[in-house]
């Protein structure tokens, strides 16, 4: 079976500042990025603010066109995919709920959008179909007719999942989707995602700066550090096991009651600047094992163990693949 | 920096140059031939014709539009239709009056302003605040033209405690600057009441004050040094109403500055000199623009900083 | 309600002025131009004039009231059209500029500089006093053009915003091509700004057109316009004042009509406030609230034992906070009680986490405690004791010495809490030198030593930034140093690493641990993230719609959580270990309403084991072992054992 999404080696890069003086500074938003998405599993893709993990979101639902590399969905590259199939096949769930919705509509209309624009349905159908997503996110039938702003954030994220399933989409994605709510809603929009998963047979794709909520959710995780992908693989063998020191350093620094005391590897330091990334390994000056090897060449994405792939000259502690260092 | 002053000084000489172009074109396009209107109405036409040649009228329209430049650019503005004045004299020396005269209505308007505008601001919802804010309701509305007739009528002609027209001391200027200042002020009151009042709900303004530090410093330092800013700019962008004011107030108080020229000029179909005011006045409104970016730039260091780089 | 009246007196008077302008042929006496050379320069009425010309004549024996109706029906006729004009324009140009960017963008907009670097209204001088026939429609097209430049860059910029906001991307992720975003989803957010700008730019066209004409520029004869007829007046003003003053009122009438209509339209409400007036008024203890009526500020000498400072040494407590209950006025007359009835007590070199949710109250409380709450918000009840100081009894100016100097506080917004256009090394200087008597120079020294210990390698380099040129991370260190320098005894952190990554967020908290290691400064540290409170802190509050469901020693209240919402709380976080297989446990329903008043536990509507009488009464804080409280009907029965032992 086709993986029902692959990237290779997928970049974007935005020129910014301009001027005379810097002509050419480019931000390396996604720099070189390959995976792939077996149906119905979800992916958990990881990283702090500015990793590129949401460029890399917005690119599969062609908010960004790619500067290179190839995205296939369902096995035909995107670039000659019409627009409108695709749209139908991969929908988006944004961060913020407050801003995802537009504040002028009724719950009704949002949700009847999507339909109206690919001309699903109409009349009667159509106020069915809503009715049925309307309950399939568990909201209460009487919101349908309430702006935006009469709702709670929980219950306008699901608002915002429910436009999305609109199109019976095969892969969603959802970006940071639950980030800016509260714990308790945290877990309601988690579990609905789960359960929706289940039901409709979804893929998912699930961007967060969470690595505690991304591995709770996904079958493999993804970890992205400055534009590229540094680790992937099987989330409970990446969380139990972490390859890369950035991954390492990233769930040391989540705080929680078992680490109450303990000492912890704390990475000095802020992340680079994307304007002006460091030479070799973009993580080598926050690094604690770093060697002359890492400030000189950039690590290639290799798998390391089954299913592991890492972006670390010393993925496995002690010898750099393929030759030795002093 | 420096490369954002040459920027912009690039750009503000294209504004002159589109503004010098305009008032040619639209003088030349809309008033008809110059020609016959400097000689009398009935004057024979082969007078008419020795005018042009000798003011090179009969040359094709870019050409002259390339004598006035070189003209311009060797400081004449031609001569008046009427005595035969060089314009730029008359117009160089029209020009200190309205100078001064807005020069004085900004410092005033400022300053009450400022003093109002803060006032009202920190003790929002007070009577002071209700005043200013009626103050800033019936001073909006007010044509400057018939609150000058006004106060004329009232402190000129029925008490005669001041000068109701012409420069005769500092006196003059007391009706003249009250009328334009209450036209300037609303806009510049509501402004600094209102930046004033966003930036005390700043987080910045709390940790401040978590700080311990005075309140006086408080409101001086930290408060004001980002709240002035709004005015800044504001300035700049009203010093087209304060010109268009001028117009107006020079008139009714016979005051000998630019504003007064133009209408005059205008009335009396004295073309060259309607001319040289308005070009001296545009120039004198892009570069009081020009001034205000520049120091709204070293005031900012957030707009300093993103421009030096 | 003022407001209210005001617009309407606004639009009523300005559809009276309509009315006046549409019905004119009608209405006016006489024709505007009819001269009455036998009654030239009469009085009006109540200057001894009869009633055929009840305002009196001019100079040419002209009927003013007449001349008066007309110039308003060139006056409404102009300005309207002029308006529509320009807005149209502008809200196209605006758009288009601001939806599609690009080239489109940089041609409009480049036109309204130049258009606006230009003195346009000399301009529209010049061009009308060449004309020697001067119609309405000319003025209409002379000062209705110009002014889309207005409109064009309100409407671009609300625009450029909108279609950055979530909404607008979704929609094209949904499928809506780039006409129906622009017309059907920004446009409706974009016009809102249409109407005020709209009736702001009619009273100036009002003004202006009068301008002109009295300036003898406007409408030629046999037009009248009101402008025109204070010119003429003017030259009888000693003789028939009246003739000048009359258009002058009615020009004024009409633009302060558009204002208060406009003042009208401004949605906000601004709340009676003194931005410094931070003296308390303290509101008798509420019957409402349990646990406050015992807890004022006098009543502090034997502590009730539902309180954990019951079981402290007092030389050990630092801050004591009994019964604190903040309220916000709404503007519907409406009072929400954001904190009600809170107790907590801090040690001496200890760390208190207050953990809770949005609306919880833990920001209130620190900021109460400062006495910052942005007004109205006001404590109603209780009393907060530091160090022998009632926090929220003495007087501002010896509250301006502990801010700061013996209570730090750090917030949320790292970046926004330094000031943006001062540097980072005068704001430390400042802030050390209000609080220790030293010169600069040691200041500086000071702040160099104390940047170097939060780990910034070149501090002289830092001194020199503003703030927006450092990172998040950055500034909460700066914020962290300007608090180890001035070493007060108490900081209170509020949500000191949300808006920072996890990584630069373990540095904080790393640099917080210190501060207190080192300096034996006693901590409050608010945050959302129970796992952030339980790694740090020593002792935790938990807090729920403003109340304190739990408190106690971090070790033990979070292993062994006895409070439904405490134990709902540390579930609902994601645990990889579990994996995905395991539904998480959620807490059904909706964070509650701050306004809305219950009698019963606020948590009762969501909670699993909630009982009947959950509903009706809530509950009182109850001793689980010394030190270690829960505010919950389930631990009734061993509590009553607990006492009879």
């Amino acid at each position: 079976m086709t993986p029902i999404l692959e990237l290779d080696d997928v970049r974007k890069h935005y020129s910014v500042g301009g001027g005379f003086a810097r002509r050419g500074a480019s931000v390396r938003a996604v720099d070189g990025v390959s995976l792939r998405l077996e149906r119905g599993e979800t992916l958990g893709l990881v990283g702090e603010s500015g990793c590129g993990k949401s460029t890399l979101a917005r690119t599969l639902v062609l908010l960004e066109k790619p500067d290179s590399g190839e995205v296939r969905f369902d096995g035909r590259p995107v670039s000659v995919t019409d627009a409108a199939t695709l749209r139908r096949g991969v929908q988006i769930v944004f961060q913020d709920p407050y801003t995802s919705l537009p504040p002028h509509m009724k719950v009704r209309r949002i949700i009847a959008e999507p339909l109206m624009i690919h001309r699903i349905a109409s009349g009667a159908e159509l106020r069915a179909r809503v009715d049925g997503l309307i309950a399939d996110v568990g909201l209460p039938a009487a919101v349908a007719d309430k702006l935006p702003g009469q709702l709670s954030g929980g219950q306008r994220q699901r608002v915002s999942i429910a436009r999305a399933l609109a199109l019976e989409p095969s892969l969603l994605i959802a970006d940071e989707s639950v980030s800016a709510l509260d714990v308790s809603v945290q877990a309601q929009i988690l579990n609905l995602l789960n359960g929706l998963r289940e039901r409709h047979g979804l893929t998912l794709l699930f961007v967060s700066h969470d690595i505690g909520v991304v591995t709770y959710v996904s079958q493999r995780i993804a970890v992205m550090y400055l534009g590229k992908i540094v680790e992937m693989g099987p989330a409970a063998d990446v969380y139990g096991q972490p390859m890369h020191p950035y991954t390492r350093a990233l769930m040391a620094a989540v705080p929680s009651l078992e680490r109450r005391g303990r000492e912890r590897i704390v990475v000095r330091g802020d992340p680079p600047d994307p304007k002006h990334p460091p030479p070799g390994c973009a993580f080598h000056p926050r690094c604690p094992m770093a060697q002359d090897l890492c400030r000189a060449e950039s690590p290639p994405v290799l798998e390391w163990l089954p299913g592991r792939h890492v972006a670390c000259h010393f993925a496995l502690g002690g010898e750099s693949y393929g030759r030795s260092t002093e | 920096m420096l490369l954002y002053i040459v920027r912009r000084t690039a750009q503000m000489l294209v504004v002159v140059l589109c503004v010098v172009t305009l008032v040619f074109l639209l003088l030349r396009l809309a008033a008809g031939d110059p020609a016959r209107l400097m000689n009398a109405p009935d004057a024979p036409d082969d007078v008419v014709e020795a005018t042009r040649v000798r003011l090179g009228l009969d040359e094709p329209i870019y050409v002259q539009y390339l004598y006035f430049l070189r003209d311009l650019f060797g400081g004449d503005l031609g001569q008046s239709f009427q005595g035969g004045y060089s314009v730029a004299q008359v117009v160089f020396a029209a020009l200190p009056n309205t100078a001064m005269l807005a020069a004085v209505t900004v410092l005033v308007s400022t300053l009450v302003a400022l003093a109002l505008g803060i006032g009202a601001a920190l003790t929002r919802g007070s009577w002071l605040d209700r005043a200013v804010q009626v103050y800033v309701a019936f001073a909006q509305s007010i044509p400057s033209f018939w609150l000058a007739v006004v106060l004329v009528l009232i402190f000129a002609v029925q008490l005669g405690w001041l000068p109701a027209v012409d420069f005769t001391g500092p006196t003059s200027f007391v009706l003249p600057v009250t009328t334009m200042a209450v036209a300037l002020t609303p806009i510049l009151i509501r402004t600094i009441r209102q930046s004033f009042i966003e930036t005390l709900e700043q987080d910045y303004i709390r940790a401040a004050r978590a700080r311990g530090i005075a309140q006086r410093k408080v409101l001086l330092v930290h408060t004001l040094k980002v709240a002035s800013l709004p005015l800044v700019t504001l300035i700049g962008l009203q010093s087209g109403m304060i010109l268009a004011g001028s117009y107006v107030v020079e008139n009714i108080f016979n005051w000998p500055g630019i504003g007064k020229l133009a209408v005059d000029a205008l009335t009396s179909r004295n073309f060259p000199m309607v001319q040289g005011a308005v070009l001296v006045a545009a120039v004198a409104f892009v570069l009081v623009n020009f001034v205000v970016d520049l120091l709204y730039t070293t005031l900012d260091p957030r707009i300093r900083l993103r421009r030096a780089s | 309600m003022l407001r209210r009246k005001a617009a309407i007196v606004g639009l009523g008077g300005i559809g009276l002025l309509v009315f006046v302008a549409v019905t004119a042929p009608w209405i006016a006496p006489y024709e505007p131009a009819a001269q009455d050379l036998a009654n030239v320069l009469a009085p009006p009425v109540w200057d001894g004039g009869d009633w055929a010309y009840p305002l009196g004549t001019d100079a040419l024996g002209r009927d003013v009231l007449s001349r008066m109706i007309y110039g308003a029906r060139s006056s409404v006729l102009i300005s309207a059209c002029a308006m529509l004009i320009g807005a149209t324009l502008g809200l196209v140009t605006g758009l288009i500029a601001g939806f599609f960017g690009g080239l489109a963008d940089t041609l409009i907009m480049r036109l309204g500089d130049v258009q606006l670097a230009l003195p346009f209204i000399l301009i529209a001088i010049v061009i009308l006093g060449m004309m020697t026939e001067r119609s309405p429609v000319h003025l209409i097209v002379v000062l209705g053009i110009p002014a889309w430049i207005v409109y064009a860059r309100v409407v671009r910029a609300r625009t450029l915003a909108e279609r950055e906001q979530d909404y607008v991307r979704a929609a094209e992720t949904i499928g809506a091509r780039p006409l129906r975003r622009m017309l059907r989803y920004v446009l409706p957010q974009v016009r809102s700004v249409m109407p005020a700008i709209a009736l702001i730019d009619l009273s100036h066209l009002v003004v202006m057109e009068s301008t002109l004409s009295f300036l003898g520029f406007g409408l030629t004869s046999p037009h009248v316009s009101w402008g025109q007829i204070l010119a003429d007046g003017r030259q009888n003003m000693v003789v028939s004042p009246w003739l000048p003053v009359l258009p002058g009122v009615a020009i004024m009438l009409t633009v302060l009509c558009i204002n208060l209509a406009v003042e009208g339209m401004r949605a906000q409400v601004e709340p009676r406030r003194r931005w410094w007036s931070t003296r308390w008024r303290r509101l008798g203890p509420r019957e409402t609230q349990p646990g406050a009526s015992a807890l004022s500020a006098t009543s502090a000498g034997p502590a009730t034992a539902s309180t954990p400072s019951a079981v402290s040494v007092p030389g050990d407590v630092l801050l004591d906070v009994r019964g604190l209950c903040v309220e916000f006025p709404a503007a519907d007359g409406r009072v929400v009680q954001a904190v009600r009835g809170v107790s907590f007590t801090v040690g001496r070199g200890k760390i208190l986490g207050i953990v809770g949710e949005s609306g919880s109250g833990k920001s209130v409380t620190s900021y109460a405690l400062l006495r910052l709450l942005s007004a109205p918000g006001r404590v109603s009840a209780g009393s907060a004791v530091f160090d022998g100081v009632d926090l929220l009894g003495v007087p501002e100016r010896s509250m301006r010495r502990i801010r700061g100097r013996r209570i730090g506080m750090i917030f949320q917004n790292p970046v926004g809490s330094l000031n943006p256009v001062l540097t980072v090394g005068y704001q430390m200087v400042e802030a050390i030198r209000t609080h220790r008597d030293i010169d600069r120079r040691t200041a500086v020294e000071i702040s160099d030593r104390v940047f170097r210990d939060v780990g910034f390698a070149d501090p002289a380099h830092v001194m020199k930034q503003y703030p927006f040129r450092l990172s998040g991370g950055q500034n909460q260190r700066v914020m962290i140093a300007m608090t180890m320098a001035i070493e007060p005894e108490l900081l209170l952190a509020d949500e000191p690493t949300t808006a920072l990554d996890v990584t630069t967020q373990a540095q904080v908290l790393d640099q917080l641990r210190r501060v207190r290691d080192e300096h034996g400064t006693s901590i409050v540290i608010i945050s959302h993230d129970i796992g952030l409170i339980g790694e740090i802190s020593d002792d935790v509050v938990v807090m729920y719609a403003g109340e304190v469901c739990e408190s106690g020693p971090t070790e033990q209240v979070l292993r062994e959580p006895r409070h439904p919402y405490t134990q709902a709380l540390l579930e609902s976080v994601p645990r990889p270990e579990t994996g995905v297989t395991s539904l998480l446990r959620s807490i059904p329903g909706e964070l509650p309403d701050p306004a809305q008043e219950s009698t019963g536990c606020p948590f009762a509507p969501r909670c699993t084991s909630a009982m009947d009488v959950c509903r009706t009464h809530r509950p009182q804080p109850l001793t689980v072992s010394p030190a270690w409280t829960a505010a919950c009907h389930l631990y009734t029965e061993e509590r009553t054992e607990a006492t009879r032992r």
